[in-house]
């Protein structure tokens, strides 16, 4: 630790005299802003199945656009889509296209839109009602449509010689995808005639896969404009004052139980509900929040985060070892209880520290948990295949309208069909509580934190956004020394 | 959308201009002080609390059937202050009573009410639990939160702001005199007419344009004996206020900054590519964002905002820079006023464009930049600065709102502590 401290000493001196020499309001054009990403991305396509599908939006963004976006201070406005109304029972919305432009030249019709779309989400029905308008009808209300459309899976894309198997994805984005190197690196050129006007940096480069440390180490990390750090790297990097923007907790870390309690799945039996809830209820957050997430995350009760609904402190979180034996002493006198097998992110250390944690307090209420590695935890094709009984995940939070927020959650987990009608036709807070209840009540999902993001910030990039949820938004952005 | 009180505004700025024009009289200038309203006073937006309060009770009550007797309960985990916590809680128990429900012990009550005072990022959340024998009911209230005051802290030469107009729009620029209000916009000029103080929407004409604009679209708008010249990058527009008018094409015409200085605007960025026209024409210097010039006894100075993020100060002679200055904001401009050397530059902060912003006047001693006022906070980055006025008394200035999203078009004027 303290030779990783004197490296950011040594380079942080050097980056503030860089820093101090400079200082303006006005973006400027130019440049090339590297950026150092934590995760390996396979595929840009926002309908991919990825082990890290946040890190995979985080590209997609810059090249595929929503026909909604909502900013920093969580306020909605139009993208692609220029206008939008939906009748009084908000099962059909319109929306009025902007022109825009694809990559490739072409314009957008609403054609493109209603396929894209059909696309993300098939049990809809979309059509063309003019070049400009295209019309979504849904089988129960939406009353947030419009925000629903700003989740990255509705990004609008055209997809060009699939029939040949290699599809080429084109979108109407700031920046065009320039090289691609599958998890290795991606760098994106800036779109010269985008509708909003060209962004400001030439480029965006992202080197994948790599730690700070690692540059650190190396001594490379000045020729960066950002790279992502975690939790554990935070009080190095402050300590040596170095430019770090953490968003609010926003990610949800969270033990979800594979098998439901009426098993189609061949294999492994379900956890019986009353283990499941006493493991809930030996669970020391408060301890994992302060020890392991060095207080940088907030113990977890809910699904959503307390900052985001003012409600999550309803939803009982606190450690109750006494009643946790109870429950599985009554669960014992009827079934026999096995070791929980509890899969994590190989690629994520703090996975491994926070299941590790869980597995020793689950032996305080008399319950075995062996946490192991997996490498593929996160996409939802790869879970229904792993020999685990639960496994613990880091969900993004993708939106900040709770409603929004709490359906692709739904969607991470596998409970989309049987939730979102409920959630999605909410008109009040409560409704949306009970729904979030609901989720909660049988104890497949067991809420342990709530986590922030932060990446780590050259002094010479300006007007990098990060949105509340962690998710980046790069077309401000400029970088120093450019013209 | 124009503030409360815009009409005494009106009214504030013309008699500034009058006294300018005739005295410059501290006196006056002190009673003007008075005058002008709070120009940093936020928006009061948000439902009032206690009325707020007595919202909640009615849905209360409305869910839980009136019980006739009822135990009222609080807590607080949200940063609602002990005065307004003392506030609102009386406010419920006044809504009870006025609803004829006694407020009993909770042994007594037919109903316990536990109110936790929470909040999300954006406001208080309120949630009420009405137990009624086995039965919960769950009511959920969300209230915006006010904003808070801007700071203002005590001046030793002050910056006075008041706002113009504000919409959800960009503004680019705007005119403003006693009888017309013009707003410059990405996509047309809008005019306003003064009617019994209050700007009303007279006209608006379209501004064609064949490329996209680019990103940090910049514009600039002038106006002289009714004559509208209109300039955003790669076209010039002209026309008149009476009767409104507008003809627009692609030009590459260099656009007026400030007095006599005149500068080439890169029709596909945001920054002066450094060719300077007017007086000055077949001069250049390094580009820039803005620019100042004004006249100081036999002296000309001119000051300009680089794209490399230095200042550069020029003393009669444009061909080298007789000072440079870093940590400069990129929009600079002149004012005209009654104290210290008599011209100022008023100067934007080093700040990136997606947080708060502040206004600083800055004199040129010599070749020393010296601040002379404290910064004015703006709750956003400022668009955009231009020298206005007959007499260069004041600065127009546009800034989006962090909070609002919405753009604001305020004057700025520098007034002398006594």
């Amino acid at each position: 630790m303290k030779h990783l401290l004197l490296q950011l000493s040594a380079i942080s001196s050097v980056l503030l005299l860089v820093a101090g020499a400079y200082g303006s309001a006005r973006p400027r054009y130019g440049g090339t802003v590297r950026v150092l990403l934590h995760d390996k991305v396979m595929s840009i396509d926002p309908l991919s199945e990825e082990d890290h599908p946040a890190a995979r939006d985080r590209l997609a963004a810059l090249t595929f656009e929503t026909l909604t976006e909502i900013d920093a201070q969580g306020r909605l406005h139009p993208n692609l889509a220029a206008s939008w109304h939906a009748d009084q029972s908000k099962r059909v919305w319109q929306f009025r296209l902007r022109l825009a432009n694809f990559h490739d030249g072409t314009v957008l019709t609403a054609a493109d839109v209603a396929a894209s779309l059909a696309r993300s989400n098939p049990a809809w029905k979309y059509s063309a009602a003019d070049r400009q308008t295209v019309t979504i009808e849904t089988p129960s209300p939406v009353q947030h449509m419009a925000e629903m459309l700003t989740l990255p899976k509705y990004a609008i894309v055209k997809r060009q010689g699939e029939a040949n198997g290699a599809a080429v994805l084109v979108g109407t984005g700031p920046y065009k995808l320039n090289q691609w190197q599958a998890g290795e690196r991606a760098q994106f050129a800036v779109n010269d005639d985008y509708w909003g006007g060209r962004a400001f940096a030439d480029a965006i480069e992202f080197q994948m896969g790599a730690s700070l440390r690692e540059q650190l180490v190396d001594r490379q990390l000045g020729q960066y404009g950002a790279a992502e750090v975690g939790i554990d790297q935070l009080r190095a990097l402050e300590q040596t004052n170095q430019n770090v923007a953490i968003s609010r907790p926003a990610d949800l870390l969270t033990v979800a139980f594979l098998q439901s309690d009426s098993p189609s799945r061949a294999g492994r039996k379900p956890v019986d509900s009353r283990v499941r809830e006493a493991l809930g209820l030996a669970i020391n957050r408060a301890a994992i929040s302060n020890a392991l997430l060095q207080r940088r995350g907030t113990p977890a009760s809910g699904l959503l985060p307390q900052w985001l609904t003012g409600y999550e402190f309803m939803f009982p979180g606190s450690t109750d070892l006494g009643r946790a034996r109870e429950l599985r002493s009554d669960a014992a006198a009827f079934v026999v209880i096995t070791p929980i097998m509890l899969a994590y992110d190989a690629a994520d250390p703090l996975s491994k520290l926070v299941a590790e944690r869980i597995a020793v307090d689950a032996r305080e209420a008399g319950i075995v948990v062996t946490p192991y590695a997996e490498a593929h935890v996160n996409s939802k094709v790869a879970r229904s295949q792993i020999n685990a009984d639960a496994v613990l995940l880091r969900l993004p939070l993708q939106s900040v309208e709770p409603s929004i927020a709490l359906t692709a959650l739904t969607d991470d987990l596998g409970f989309f069909s049987e939730s979102a009608p409920a959630i999605l036709g909410a008109t009040r807070p409560e409704d949306l509580f009970e729904a979030e209840r609901k989720l909660l009540e049988n104890h497949r999902i067991i809420p342990v934190a709530h986590l922030p993001q932060a990446v780590w910030l050259n002094g010479n990039v300006h007007n990098w956004q990060q949105l509340a949820t962690g998710a980046w938004q790069l077309d401000q952005l400029w970088v120093e020394g450019a013209r | 959308m124009p503030f409360d009180g815009f009409s005494s505004q009106i009214g504030a700025i013309a008699i500034y201009s009058y006294m300018l024009k005739t005295a410059l009289n501290l006196w006056f200038c002190a009673i003007l002080f008075l005058l002008l309203p709070a120009a940093s006073t936020a928006q009061q937006d948000a439902q009032p609390l206690p009325l707020a309060a007595t919202e909640f009770v009615h849905q209360i009550l409305s869910r839980s059937g009136s019980p006739s007797a009822v135990a009222v309960t609080f807590q607080n985990l949200s940063v609602l202050p002990p005065e307004s916590q003392e506030a609102v809680q009386n406010a419920v128990f006044n809504g009870f009573r006025n609803a004829n429900v006694r407020l009993v012990k909770a042994e007594q009550a037919l109903a316990e009410v536990q109110i936790t005072f929470s909040e999300d990022w954006q406001g208080y959340v309120w949630i009420a639990t009405v137990r009624q024998g086995s039965s919960n009911q769950l009511v959920i209230k969300k209230i915006a939160r006010q904003q808070r005051a801007v700071s203002s802290r005590a001046p030793t030469l002050t910056i006075r702001k008041i706002p113009v107009w504000q919409q959800d729009g960009q503004i680019l620029d705007f005119f403003q005199d006693n009888q017309n209000l013009l707003v410059l916009e990405p996509g047309q000029l809008s005019i306003y007419a003064n009617e019994s103080g209050q700007w009303r929407p007279r006209q608006t004409l379209g501004i064609p344009h064949q490329h996209p604009w680019p990103r940090d679209l910049r514009g600039r708008l002038e106006v002289r004996n009714g004559e509208i010249n209109a300039f955003l990058p790669g076209t010039r527009c002209s026309g008149k206020i009476s009767p409104p008018a507008l003809d627009c094409r692609a030009s590459d015409d260099p656009w007026p900054l400030d007095s006599g200085l005149v500068a080439f605007f890169s029709s596909r960025r945001n920054f002066f590519s450094g060719l300077l026209a007017g007086q000055s024409a077949g001069a250049s210097v390094a580009s820039f964002f803005s620019g100042a010039a004004w006249q100081n006894g036999d002296q000309r100075m001119w000051l300009f905002t680089g794209t490399d993020g230095r200042a550069r100060f020029f003393q009669n002679d444009l061909g080298s820079p007789a000072a440079t200055y870093d940590g400069w904001g990129s929009m600079v401009a002149t004012v005209h006023s009654n104290c210290g050397t008599g011209w100022q530059l008023l100067t934007s902060a080093p700040t990136d464009s997606i947080r708060p912003d502040s206004v600083q006047a800055v004199e040129i001693a010599g070749r020393e930049a010296l601040p002379v006022s404290v910064p004015v906070d703006l709750a956003g980055a400022v668009d955009a600065l231009w020298t206005a006025g007959n007499y260069n008394q004041v600065v127009n200035g546009v800034m989006q709102s962090q909070a609002t999203g919405r753009y604001e078009a305020f004057t700025l004027t520098v007034v002398c502590n006594q």
